[in-house]
């Protein structure tokens, strides 16, 4: 069987001189150019660097459900980033073999002012999914949702858990052949998390590959058929999931220990 | 399942040269229409009041212009009274200048957007731009209004209103994209914005006609797109003389600025969710 996502030797370079959330000014950056003209054709000497992601390479075959684990800062994210097409990679090539779906977050471009019904189609065209893919799933998102009576009540009236059960409904009957996720899956109360454990079984069952980045280690277990394990940017990989997850436990408890001492 | 033969998504690290992509944009069309939507739908639900704004800017600088240059300075405007003249010119100006205001900051204001989804950024901007071309609608009313109050008829040069409007919009998304890019990167472009902004209205044969300007300046005024563009505009409502040189001048720069913005976007998208 053909592998539905090809990934060859991925890494990705962030340069982390300046300050999070420091932008230059344009003043700043023309005056520069004034002073020093050939300063650029240095190379930028000052700012330090970080691999957050060195000679990642793999590949995943359709119906394949894959966790990733890491510590914060191993480069979990930036690997599903990557994936996505939010960010692009320093090096490396990748290729998908099919529709893509990003889920890093529920409600992206939820507008506070309009009714759920008007949010579903601005979320799922957001998402990725097309005018008539929705109009056919609607009354399925909205009875996945529970949110029938508030169909037409603005989305700030909502509880926190109706909005994310509208959120999560319309990401789940999104139906990419990839799809990427984030954490989100503890959503809601017990029954409704039973009920998207159950819907992503559905979906890797038809066929669809899911990678899900988690750092809850029991739905990792319970859903995932291969586990990757990032650490420094780094990807490990053993035949038995079971065996990833505990190399990742121990390297958390030494990390522990040593913290404790 | 079956798979396609060539992958549908290939990932490459960035190039050096790498051209706008329109059919992806043409694939993303609908995106585009429900973030008009999305921003019309809510604008128009919270202020009853909505409409009422778009109307009373237009107005209240067709009255400021209308006492300090049409009574006291007396602008001459040939036959044409000189508040239809001013309207005619402020009603594509301002479509502009909000397109270009709101279009500039629409990354980062999608930030949370940009860093947790795909989309090809380009309709941020082309959605910011989209949604002022209703205010234009509705601020076309108080025009038609005073049309009838001066006994101005339509005559066949509305026909270039059209290509006249797309001309505007092309030039409005050349700068949103670029100043919203650049905005992302540089902190200090939203705030030098308004001053090009004023200095590019004086600029412009908008509260004046072009006839003011002195001969040896005219090469520098006619580079300005706008030049041709509201004076177009002006022929169009009014049935004025078409200046055909002005137009195609206006066109090329407009496309030349279009391609340049479209480059330098491409650039610096890549690292919009880095650095947003």
């Amino acid at each position: 069987m053909k592998p539905i996502v090809s990934v060859r030797n991925i890494s990705k370079l962030y340069h982390v001189g300046r300050p999070q959330g420091e932008r230059p000014s344009l003043r700043q950056a023309l005056t520069s150019v004034v002073k020093s003209p050939f300063a650029r054709l240095n190379g930028r000497s000052s700012d330090d660097t970080i691999w957050a992601l060195k000679d990642i390479g793999f590949e995943a075959m359709p119906g394949e459900v894959i966790g990733i684990i890491g510590r914060n800062g191993a480069g979990k994210s930036t690997l599903l980033r990557i994936l996505a097409r939010i960010t692009k990679p320093t090096r490396g090539e990748i290729d998908i073999y099919g529709r893509l779906g990003t889920l890093l977050e529920i409600g992206t471009g939820f507008h506070p002012d309009l009714t759920g019904r008007e949010n579903i189609f601005v979320n799922g065209t957001i998402l990725g999914m097309k005018v008539k893919e929705i109009k056919r799933k609607f009354d399925e998102i909205v009875a996945f949702s529970e949110i029938e009576r508030f169909l037409e009540t603005p989305v700030k009236h909502y509880s926190s858990g109706m909005y994310l059960r509208l959120a999560f409904s319309i990401a789940a009957h999104f139906e990419p052949e990839v799809l990427l996720m984030d954490e989100i899956i503890a959503v809601g109360d017990i029954s409704f998390q039973e009920k998207c454990f159950a819907k992503m079984r559905a979906v890797s069952r038809e066929g669809r590959t899911i990678f899900l980045v988690s750092h809850n280690l029991g739905s990792i277990q319970n859903l995932c058929q291969r586990v990757f394990l990032l650490s420094a940017g780094r990807l490990c990989e053993e035949e038995d999931p079971q065996k990833v997850i505990s190399i990742y436990v121990n390297e958390k408890n030494r990390e522990s220990a040593a913290a404790g001492t | 399942m079956d798979l396609p033969a060539e992958p549908l998504i290939k990932i490459r690290a960035r190039r050096a040269f790498d051209l706008m992509n329109l059919r992806e944009i043409w694939q993303h069309r609908e995106l585009l229409y429900f973030l008009v939507w999305r921003e019309l739908k809510a604008r128009y639900k919270q202020t009853i009041l909505g409409i009422l704004w778009v109307i009373l800017q237009p107005l209240m600088m067709t009255l400021v212009f209308t006492i300090f240059l049409g009574k006291l300075v007396q602008v001459q405007t040939g036959a044409t009274p000189y508040p239809l003249f001013l309207y005619a010119g402020l009603l594509p100006w301002i479509f502009f200048s909000n397109a270009v205001s709101s279009g500039s900051y629409s990354i980062l204001a999608s930030s949370q957007m940009i860093t947790k989804v795909y989309l090809p950024r380009l309709v941020i901007p082309a959605a910011a731009v989209s949604v002022r071309l209703s205010d234009f609608l509705v601020a076309s009313l108080v025009l038609i209004v005073l049309m009838l109050y001066y006994g101005v008829h339509l005559g066949w040069q509305i026909l270039l209103l059209p290509p006249l409007m797309l001309e505007l919009t092309l030039l409005a998304l050349a700068l949103s994209a670029l100043l919203s890019a650049l905005n992302v990167k540089y902190r200090d472009t939203g705030t030098a914005l308004p001053v090009m902004l004023q200095v590019w209205m004086f600029a412009s044969p908008i509260v004046y006609p072009r006839d003011l300007v002195p001969a040896r300046w005219e090469w520098a005024y006619q580079i300005n797109p706008l030049t041709g563009m509201i004076e177009g505009f002006r022929s169009a409502f009014l049935g004025l003389p078409i200046n055909r040189q002005g137009l195609a001048l206006s066109w090329l720069v407009t496309t030349a600025l279009l391609v340049f913005s479209m480059f330098v976007f491409r650039r610096l998208e890549d690292d919009f969710a880095d650095i947003v």
